[in-house]
């Protein structure tokens, strides 16, 4: 039988992290994390982490039910902290503490590391000052920067340290793409004629639990709802160039890239 | 009613003393000459409606209840009575336990090898025990669980995460004895809740992840001693052994024998299922059915020799454990009275055998699964995909653990099933002791999941009704007599249905998924009582 769901994908040493021990290191919980940057622990890091981990905080470390952990680094935490953690686990949590050899959880935070740290092309083209009244007109209204904006879209504070710059253009461009599971579209019509649209933030048998395009947090009995369904459409709208052309995208993906953390 | 019905003055005269009030005066009257529970008590199963003495309430595992208080009509109207909470915590998996209540004292395990004799009227602890685990667990430190006591006399029976098997004191709490069953270090661990039977009790083994071999033991129960042992996964030469090749993989063929099975006293049968073979996912090296494992055996409880087997999933690659409770009762079946022994399998197929000879009568898919739709003639599943034609259900299977039930007067054969979508890469393992060896991964296509309880005609295998939950589950499932259905989900309901329609009736949210457990229900004090397992708490429901 399988062990706990944040454990529920099991796997083995894959052949590149063997094939990296085969040199003599010295791997250890201490200091910095031998397989930094290297890429066939990375490659090997990819797969234990869809084994071990993906269950909770999803394959691309975005988060289902656990955390997002590709910000972490932008955060300032070290390799050699995200190391203890799954060492460690979190008390209180579902997280457990992993058994996997250092060698396994070295190159599983290699590869969440590779994943998340993106350091924002300086060369891009655009205009920063430009691209941030574009997003002060056309994106605050959902998306927070700085503690400031609406709260329906995921936070864009550190969205250029977090993804690279090909990823952000196909968001804004086909928004529908990829949509992050605790941003997907649920619509409803209440018993009373309401149609409501917005973000579902949970649900169970009997219940939903919704943040709407008015950014309310609404929860709704099933039972007393007309009808409801999820769409895979996003509620971002779609900027398409004429909507938003490529040299003012340059500009809102060069701004982004210049966005820290506070 | 005695308030406190665990006293007993010989034991404790100074408490008495202390205490002494007309309640526990009662109590002292009324208990002194208890010796908790015998074997008859045992063989009748559910009869006194006090009591629930074992893992599925009696020896048939219906987990069905003939109480009969709580109907459809009043069941709305159930409400928390108390709760108690373990103060530990199970990380990722769920607190799996059924309690057993004898005499108002609910006897229950918990999670990293806790128990507790609890107040049934109030939930407050008469003592608690904690076994001093090592730091270096290998399985038991994965899957930290355990799913209940057996009781015999004063004496509760529990297995531990460093596979050990004790037997306590049910009026204190101490250890009376302590026997290792097999080496913690090289993989083992014990979860499930030990079958007392006549002059026996038994237990299996958990740990087919790691290089090891399960077997069935039985034990006496005053000392303690091993009166024989049954390996899931044969001996070098022995029957069975042809269907691995000659090589040392047999020796850590898995194999695990963790989920309590089930016990005709007519036959002297015991009906067990048994594990994944290891490596999980990688099968290159094992090849050949891999006797026994993911099978249902029926051992001689004398003996325990093998008396049948009935294998579910030959040569499995998907970690698809056939570690479920037997399910027995006697159908009518084409017109000729058959025992049989009902298994809804991770595998996705829901089986019904003739229980004295392993005849398949029936095996029939439960879920929409496309690895096989028919089991041949051979008895065999007809495999149509085996990976190469799309997802297959994913390594927690169709269903798992979880009890289901079963109301004999309806047919019907209450489950959770699991529809998911997911692709199995194996990859060689490496073998060290004490390591898990899955042997590959497993990709889950976590927007395709989704969870149901249902119920399935036993003599055609059809699905009557379902109700559906947004995510699967791995909650058990109790029925009634009065026509209730109880069982849990993954976002924490506790949930009543009609069990002849499967129309929702009442909900309770827990605030923690229910994971592992099933209800169980005892009337205490004239009023029915359902006990369910959540999270780090157990909680109990009565009609007000």
């Amino acid at each position: 039988m399988r062990c706990p769901d944040a454990m529920r994908y099991a796997t083995t040493l894959v052949c590149a992290v063997a094939c990296v021990l085969a040199a003599p290191c010295l791997v250890t919980a201490q200091g910095t994390n031998p397989f930094d940057g290297d890429s066939g622990a990375i490659r090997a890091g990819r797969q234990l982490f869809g084994a071990r981990c993906a269950a909770c905080h999803g394959a691309d470390a975005k988060g289902i039910s656990g955390p997002d952990l590709t910000a972490l680094w932008s955060f300032g935490t070290s390799d050699e902290r995200v190391f203890r953690t799954v060492r460690q686990g979190v008390a209180g949590s579902i997280m457990p503490a992993s058994d996997a050899p250092d060698d396994e959880v070295w190159a599983m935070v290699a590869y969440v590391k590779s994943i998340s740290t993106v350091t924002p092309d300086p060369n891009l083209p655009g205009n920063a000052a430009h691209g941030r009244e574009i997003v002060r007109s056309q994106c605050v209204g959902c998306h927070q920067v700085h503690g400031e904006g609406g709260r329906l879209g995921p936070d864009l504070s550190l969205i250029g340290q977090t993804r690279s710059g090909a990823a952000l253009r196909e968001s804004i461009r086909n928004p529908s793409e990829a949509v992050a599971a605790r941003y997907r579209t649920i619509e409803l019509v209440t018993a009373t004629g309401e149609r409501v649209r917005g973000a579902s933030k949970g649900e169970d048998a009997f219940s939903l639990q919704v943040l709407d395009t008015n950014q309310r947090l609404q929860g709704y009995a099933k039972r007393d709802l007309e009808r409801w369904a999820r769409t895979d459409e996003s509620l971002m709208p779609v900027f398409s160039p004429r909507e938003l052309s490529d040299d003012y995208l340059d500009d809102v993906i060069k701004f982004l890239g210049t966005l820290r953390g506070q | 009613m005695p308030h406190i019905s665990l006293v007993r003055s010989v034991l404790i005269p100074g408490l008495v003393l202390t205490l002494a009030g007309p309640t526990w005066v009662a109590a002292q009257e009324n208990e002194t000459t208890s010796s908790g529970v015998t074997f008859d008590h045992l063989l009748a199963g559910l009869e006194e409606p006090t009591r629930w003495a074992t893992f599925s309430g009696d020896y048939s595992g219906r987990r069905h209840s003939p109480l009969s208080q709580i109907t459809p009509d009043n069941v709305d109207r159930l409400s928390a009575q108390w709760t108690f909470q373990t103060g530990t915590t199970t990380r990722g998996r769920g607190f799996e336990t059924t309690p057993l209540v004898v005499d108002g004292v609910l006897y229950v395990t918990g999670s990293n090898n806790f128990a507790w004799a609890l107040d049934a009227r109030t939930g407050r602890p008469f003592w608690q025990y904690r076994r001093d685990l090592p730091e270096d667990l290998t399985y038991g430190a994965s899957a930290p669980v355990n799913r209940g006591f057996g009781i015999l006399g004063d004496r509760l029976f529990m297995v531990t995460l460093d596979a050990h098997f004790l037997a306590l004191d049910r009026l204190t709490g101490s250890v009376l004895w302590d026997v290792e069953l097999a080496d913690y270090r090289q993989g083992y661990a014990a979860t499930l809740a030990p079958l007392v039977i006549d002059d026996k009790v038994i237990v299996g083994i958990s740990g087919g992840e790691y290089a090891t071999r399960g077997f069935i033991d039985a034990y006496h129960p005053e000392t303690g001693a091993r009166l024989w042992r049954f390996h899931s996964v044969p001996e070098s030469g022995e029957a069975g052994s042809e269907t691995w090749p000659d090589t040392d993989v047999i020796t850590r063929g898995g194999g695990g024998t963790w989920m309590t099975g089930t016990y005709d006293p007519e036959l002297d049968l015991l009906y067990w299922g048994t594990g994944n073979p290891n490596p999980d996912y990688y099968g290159d090296d094992r090849r050949g059915d891999n006797l026994y494992t993911d099978s249902l055996v029926a051992v001689d409880a004398a003996t325990g020799q093998l008396r049948w087997h009935y294998q579910f999933t030959p040569h499995d690659t998907h970690d698809w454990d056939s570690n479920h409770v037997p399910v027995q009762a006697d159908l009518m079946w084409n017109g000729e009275m058959r025992r049989v022994v009902m298994v809804a399998n991770r595998n996705g197929f829901f089986y019904v055998l003739d229980r004295v000879t392993g005849e398949l009568l029936q095996g029939t898919p439960f879920t929409d699964t496309t690895w096989a739709r028919e089991i041949g003639a051979d008895g065999r599943p007809v495999v149509l995909n085996d990976g190469s034609q799309g997802c297959l259900p994913d390594m927690w299977g169709g269903t798992n653990f979880m009890p289901p039930s079963f109301d004999p007067a309806a047919g019907l054969f209450f489950l959770t099933a699991r529809e998911t979508c997911a692709t199995f890469i194996p990859q060689v393992p490496e073998f060290v002791p004490g390591r898990s060896s899955p042997g590959g991964v497993v990709w889950i296509d976590q927007d395709q999941g989704y969870g149901a309880l249902r119920a399935i005609d036993v003599y055609t295998g059809e699905r009557r009704w379902e109700f559906r939950y947004p995510t699967p589950s791995m909650s058990g499932v109790l029925s009634t007599a009065s026509g209730l259905v109880f069982a849990g989900d993954h976002e924490g309901n506790f949930m009543a249905f009609e069990s002849e329609t499967g129309r929702n009736l009442w909900h309770y949210p827990t605030g923690s998924r229910i994971w592992g457990a099933a209800a169980m229900t005892h009337m205490l004090d004239g009023r029915q009582h359902v006990l369910i397992p959540s999270g780090t708490t157990l909680v109990a429901f009565a009609l007000p």
